[in-house]
């Protein structure tokens, strides 16, 4: 009986359907967002939480904890992808998974009020840009995710370019959002 | 090898998605989550100055709004998260506004209804895009103090009174509504006179009284159209204006001489008044109404006449 070594280099292109379809997943999540926010009629709902002054700072703070979660997410990526001559703790990994999960998870509700309340606006820079990087940011998570369905078959860079897009743009969202909200009416609860 | 922890996330972000979206149809229904209340204050400033100087009379109500029929209506609410009052009054297309967040920064804006679709704007780029569904107005204001603010607003149910003459100046009329109930008065000061009474449906006004009176009109912004009939085969177009005390109906039941005598002013927004008091079968000119408080002479004595309101029953079958 003969073992196959555990990493095979695969046929070459043997990654790029599986490629192609998670861009064009991704692609297709971002577009039906934008469409549905632009084109549904806005309409009321209170992101009522407890404890803050308003749901625009319960949405803000919601944002920001998800930053933080990111944050460690990416400073654990890049622990994880280190060479394997110096790999990181296994607990490593399950911390940069988890820490990605929450961080999606806490931006559900912000995003949910987002479109159905506010719709895909253009009056301003600021909230066209945000309008636009929320699109970018589900997208380019849809994609991770699908990519990382067949990570071993991917080639090394996909994973850190993809989760670079939606970190870079997650921080966007949340200077064209929280921390614009922070700064002109202050940081509080 | 074929990960499924990926998907396993993806599903529960979407799943909870799905779970927030359907929280929030059950929040936002009429008079729920975002607590429209009647911002009445906020109602009587700057938007219909030039309409109803007073604060009585603002809009007509009893408006349906099934796309397509004209809506007549003040709607009063707030945005959803408490900073922003709004009152809206709309008059046939057009649409009119009056934003207060209550920092001394207060907005007029104007604009249209088109269907269920209300869009207004001022020249410095706040703009104010709803839709009208049932009794409640939900939409967004946007670059208001630097935001966009989702707001939901309430019909809100408000005398009217509108008055004027016929096209020929035969007949002075006045109509009061209230909600979907109208009454009305139409004279001509001497021996024609017919009270009425009906309803206002949407943008149509329709009133009817005893021996063929009646009126057919139709609101459009704040003027209304139609053709009046005082009884008795006469019929004449006429036309009326929403207007601001003292114009409105006024009654009076009264004993003369011991026999019962009703009298009806119609009264004009500039003090003008015609009215006939009806003894019997006898018809002559009202004794003249003094609007200060409502008190009038006559057979000798004062008497005191009442303002009549949209839901009261003036016309016996």
């Amino acid at each position: 009986m003969t073992t196959q070594p555990v990493a095979v280099a695969p046929p070459r292109d043997q990654w790029a359907k599986p490629l192609l379809v998670a861009v064009l997943g991704g692609c297709a999540f971002a577009l039906a967002l934008g469409l549905y926010a632009r084109l549904h009629h806005p309409a009321t709902y209170a992101l009522d939480v407890a404890g803050f002054s308003s749901p625009l700072y319960a949405k803000a703070w919601l944002t920001t904890a998800a930053v933080v979660f990111a944050a460690v997410q990416v400073v654990t990526s890049y622990w994880i992808s280190r060479q394997p001559a110096n790999p990181a703790p296994a607990w490593m990994a399950a911390v940069h998974r988890w820490s990605g999960r929450l961080a999606i998870l806490l931006t559900v509700p912000v995003i949910v009020h987002c479109i159905y309340s506010l719709g895909f606006q253009t009056y301003s820079a600021r909230v066209y840009a945000h309008c636009v990087l929320g699109c970018i940011f589900y997208g380019a998570f849809v994609a991770k995710m699908l990519s990382l369905v067949r990570r071993d078959t991917m080639p090394r860079w996909v994973l850190p370019v993809l989760g670079g897009v939606v970190f870079a743009s997650l921080i966007a969202l949340w200077a064209t959002s929280a921390l614009w909200l922070f700064a002109t009416r202050g940081v509080h609860s | 090898m074929t990960r499924r922890g990926p998907l396993v996330t993806l599903s529960a972000v979407i799943v909870l998605a799905a779970i927030f979206l359907w929280a929030n149809t059950l929040t936002a229904k009429p008079g729920s989550a975002a607590a429209p209340t009647a911002a009445t204050s906020a109602g009587s400033t700057s938007p219909w100055e030039t309409a109803a100087p007073s604060a009585s009379a603002a809009a007509t109500s009893g408006a349906s709004t099934s796309a397509g029929n004209t809506v007549h209506a003040l709607y009063a609410g707030r945005s959803s998260g408490d900073e922003v009052t709004v009152a809206i009054a709309i008059n046939g297309g057009k649409a009119a506004a009056d934003l207060n967040a209550g920092l001394a920064s207060e907005v007029s804006m104007q604009g249209s209804v088109s269907g269920d679709e209300v869009t207004m704007a001022t020249k410095n780029g706040i703009g104010l895009e709803g839709y009208l569904s049932g009794q409640n107005m939900f939409g967004t204001i946007t670059g208001f103090l630097g935001q966009s603010f989702p707001f939901s607003a309430e019909q809100a149910v408000v005398e009217a009174v509108y008055s004027g003459r016929s096209a020929g100046n035969q007949v002075t009329l006045a109509v009061v509504t209230d909600g979907g109930k109208a009454t009305g008065y139409v004279c001509n000061g001497k021996n024609v006179e017919a009270w009425l009474q009906g309803s206002v449906n949407g943008n149509q006004v329709t009133l009817t009284g005893n021996n063929g009176a009646g009126l057919t009109g139709t609101l459009s912004g704040v003027a209304m159209f139609g053709t009046v009939s005082p009884g008795g085969g006469l019929s004449f177009p006429f036309s009326a204006e929403l207007s601001p005390h003292p114009a409105g109906v006024y009654q009076a039941r009264i004993t003369v001489d011991s026999l019962a005598t009703r009298i009806g002013w119609a009264v004009l927004p500039d003090g003008t008044q015609v009215g006939v008091a009806v003894t019997g079968q006898k018809k002559y000119a009202a004794p003249p109404l003094d609007l200060s408080n409502d008190s009038f002479t006559l057979g000798g004595s004062s008497h005191t006449a009442s303002d009549v309101t949209g839901n009261q029953t003036v016309v016996s079958p």
